[in-house]
């Protein structure tokens, strides 16, 4: 071994003007990857961090009968299950142990109608507002007007969105009260700013499964903006629970529990249709205790909801968990104990959740990583022709050590050593370098307003990261282009016999 | 006891649409302790009988048997091991390791038999013993590119017998050095031969090399075409090559 190395070091110092061309493309080679790796590492770190802590959680809870996992941004808006039983969900998680905090959400596709006729569209987040931003790192930012308060009904309309109506439906949302701002306008809008159509409130019009429509006209609260991938969340206003329960004809316990007249209330009790012809059909007053079955009064998506807002009918629920919880295992134990409360629940990682954002990182992740192995592909082509180039050149030296008594196995380890010192000592170069360069690209603080950026840095603000497991894998993906690259050439120095030395002599 | 026996040895090499026949059936022993001379002209088939022995080439037709094994089936590694543990080999153009000074370049075969238990010491001082021989005691540093030619080919000898082989294999090991320089270095041979009792066999197509042969191979035409003792005529062949030629009458022991 010793020899093999030290015939090798010999060899590359020889030889210092292929060893040099070798080592730079290995150098390159390992610091592109590098900072690809930290750039990709960086991007998904900042994806999943910012994506569970400011939107979903690690882990979203969605109904047992729903399909698809895909529940955040559906195709088309297509409707989510209702969650049914959601008491026990929420006993589920509370009594977990491993959950930190988790919001039950509405989430639905309303119509936006107007006096003009025209017709646009909504996604609604129906959320308690409070707790939204208290689980969600306070992620949405107020543009303009106020946020919602407790018991406030209303909604927040994301500028994005408000954009989107202007350009769709020729009005500008305002909340009451405030005044215009030129900053805030799109240049449309300031252009015709003195005729602009503003409104202080909007009618969503949401539908439930039955068809059955109800319009909801709600205050615009005020104007936010998503802080962290705002051009991807944008399509989501939000508003208050009870309103998107409206909206969405979760009817609720406590609308159906209203006064009635005593002689609804006769026709309603009664199993006699005769008895309604009777003189004294008007006979009590007042509330009554008796509960209805809403859900099979008007379809079954509608869900029976208890005084409470933590109780009552949504689509989604977020959940975080504490700190170092593993998401397989907790995903597993969850599940488990929905099914042991019978409740008509399925956790989902939230990866699965987000469907399209987590397949847009996948993809920019796959095309960084493509980018790195074409880098690394035309690398090891100009090595391996080099090596290959070389190992004829000394046939003389090659064939003579076969003669004198060397297995091909020695040919092969002086050759691969040799390799091996170019690829480790430049290329481990290369990986130092790729390492300090991430530190540069950390300290210069680049931010981007552009939404595949965003995605790309995994946020605004690129924060490439390069942990041991990433210079790792650059060592591995080093050795592996070593490898391949040597394997050619190896094999053309092992086919050298002692009879080619002789030969060309 | 033959060192090495051939029985009708051919050899064919493809060319294009022709077959060149280097060697046309040749049989040829040889006793341990000989220093034999191949001769012929060019193209006449020496240096290809020479790489048979040296099992760098493997005949078309016939048998080689080297120390009594049959070669001419083993694979490539045990041909290998054969060329490391029983033959020493001389090259014309000296064929050193050029990244490696002259103690390590003798020093490399032993190294590559380091698996067989010779230790660190050992190899060291069988090395220098051997260069000691040949004479290049105080340029155990040098590099083969700061030598010149007649040392190189001294150091070439020092790490063909540095092994103890059973036979050495010199082909034209005179034919790049000064006639003062390669008369040096046969004598070197010869005193080896006569010391150590090794097998020499050299291919020369210089007359003056003959007069250290105890006998003389003529090739032509890839036949033997005679043998016998140097200065006299040689027995020719008339129907087949076949030669027995036998050792130098050396009284000196093989060391081990």
């Amino acid at each position: 071994m010793a020899l093999i190395a030290r015939i090798a070091w010999r060899n590359i110092q020889r030889h210092r003007g292929k060893s040099l061309v070798i080592g730079i493309i290995l150098f390159l080679g390992a610091l592109i990857m590098t900072i690809g790796n930290g750039v990709v590492s960086g991007m998904e770190r900042g994806l999943r961090d910012g994506i569970i802590n400011r939107f979903t959680g690690q882990i979203v809870v969605i109904s047992g009968r729903q399909e698809q996992d895909n529940v955040i941004f559906t195709p088309l808006g297509k409707d989510v299950q209702v969650i049914t039983g959601y008491e026990k969900i929420k006993h589920a998680l509370e009594t977990s142990g491993y959950v930190d905090k988790f919001i039950p959400v509405g989430k639905g596709l309303t119509l936006v109608l107007n006096e003009n006729g025209d017709v646009g569209y909504s996604l609604v987040l129906g959320v308690n507002f409070e707790e939204y931003q208290k689980m969600f790192m306070n992620n949405v930012k107020l543009v303009e007007g106020a946020f919602l308060n407790k018991d406030d009904r209303g909604i927040l309309i994301t500028s994005g969105n408000r954009k989107r109506f202007y350009d769709e439906l020729d009005f500008w949302f305002m909340p009451e009260g405030v005044k215009l701002n030129d900053k805030n306008l799109t240049d449309e809008a300031l252009k015709y700013k003195d005729r602009l159509d503003v409104k202080n409130d909007i009618v969503l019009m949401g539908s439930s499964m039955e068809n059955t429509t109800m319009d909801l006209r709600l205050k615009v609260k005020g104007i936010v903006k998503y802080e962290y991938l705002d051009d991807y969340w944008k399509n989501f206003n939000i508003i208050d629970i009870e309103s998107f329960r409206e909206a969405f004809q979760y009817v609720t316990a406590s609308d159906a529990a209203v006064n009635i007249p005593s002689y609804q209330r006769k026709l309603l009790e009664t199993d006699n249709l005769d008895s309604l012809f009777e003189d004294n059909v008007v006979t009590k007053a007042g509330a009554g205790n008796k509960k209805y079955e809403i859900a099979e009064l008007i379809g079954k998506r509608a869900a029976r909801k208890k005084p409470g807002i933590d109780s009552g009918a949504y689509n989604i629920i977020f959940v975080k968990l504490k700190k170092g919880g593993s998401i397989e295992k907790s995903l597993r134990k969850l599940n488990d104990a929905f099914k042991a409360a019978g409740a008509e629940a399925r956790a989902v990682p939230w990866g699965n959740a987000v469907g399209q954002l987590a397949d847009l990182a996948m993809i920019m992740r796959g095309a960084t990583i493509g980018f790195v192995m074409l880098i690394f592909f035309v690398a090891v082509i100009i090595i391996m022709n080099t090596l290959s180039m070389a190992a004829l050149e000394r046939v003389s030296e090659i064939g003579m050590m076969r003669a004198v008594g060397a297995q091909k196995s020695f040919i092969s380890g002086m050759f691969f050593a040799e390799t091996a010192v170019i690829s480790s000592v430049f290329g481990g170069a290369g990986i130092i370098a790729g390492g300090i360069c991430i530190s540069i690209l950390n300290l210069l603080h680049i931010t981007t307003d552009n939404n595949i950026l965003e995605l790309l840095f995994g946020g605004n603000v690129l924060r490439p990261t390069l942990g041991f497991f990433d210079i790792m894998i650059g060592v591995i993906e080093l050795a592996v282009v070593t490898v391949i690259a040597a394997a050619y050439p190896l094999t053309v120095a092992r086919r050298i016999t002692p009879l080619d030395a002789v030969t060309r002599d | 006891m033959n060192m090495i026996e051939m029985k009708d040895i051919r050899k064919e090499y493809p060319l294009g649409e022709t077959v060149v026949h280097a060697l046309r059936g040749i049989d040829l022993s040889v006793q341990e302790g000989g220093f034999i001379s191949i001769i012929g002209p060019s193209g006449s088939g020496k240096t290809t009988l020479l790489n048979i022995i040296g099992c760098i080439d493997t005949p078309t037709e016939g048998s080689v048997k080297i120390g009594g094994e049959d070669i001419t089936s083993l694979d490539d590694k045990k041909l290998t091991n054969i060329r490391l543990f029983k033959v020493g080999f001389i090259f014309q153009t000296f064929n050193l390791i050029p990244v490696l000074n002259l103690l390590e370049n003798v020093e490399f075969p032993l190294l590559l038999m380091k698996e067989h238990k010779l230790s660190k010491t050992d190899i060291r001082e069988r090395a220098e013993k051997a260069i000691e021989e040949v004479g290049l005691k105080d340029f155990l540093d040098h590099r083969p590119a700061e030598l010149s030619g007649g040392q190189r080919q001294r150091v070439a000898i020092a790490r063909a017998l540095v092994t103890n082989p059973q036979i050495v294999l010199a082909d034209e090991p005179t034919a790049n050095l000064d006639s003062e320089t390669g008369a040096a270095i046969l004598e070197l041979m010869k005193h080896l031969n006569e010391t150590e009792k090794t097998t020499f066999i050299f291919s020369t197509h210089d007359p003056d090399v003959l007069k250290y042969a105890s006998q003389v191979v003529k090739i032509r035409d890839g036949h033997i075409e005679s043998t016998g003792k140097p200065g006299r005529s040689l027995k020719t062949g008339k129907t087949r090559s076949k030669a027995h030629v036998g050792k130098a009458g050396s009284t000196g022991k093989r060391r081990r």
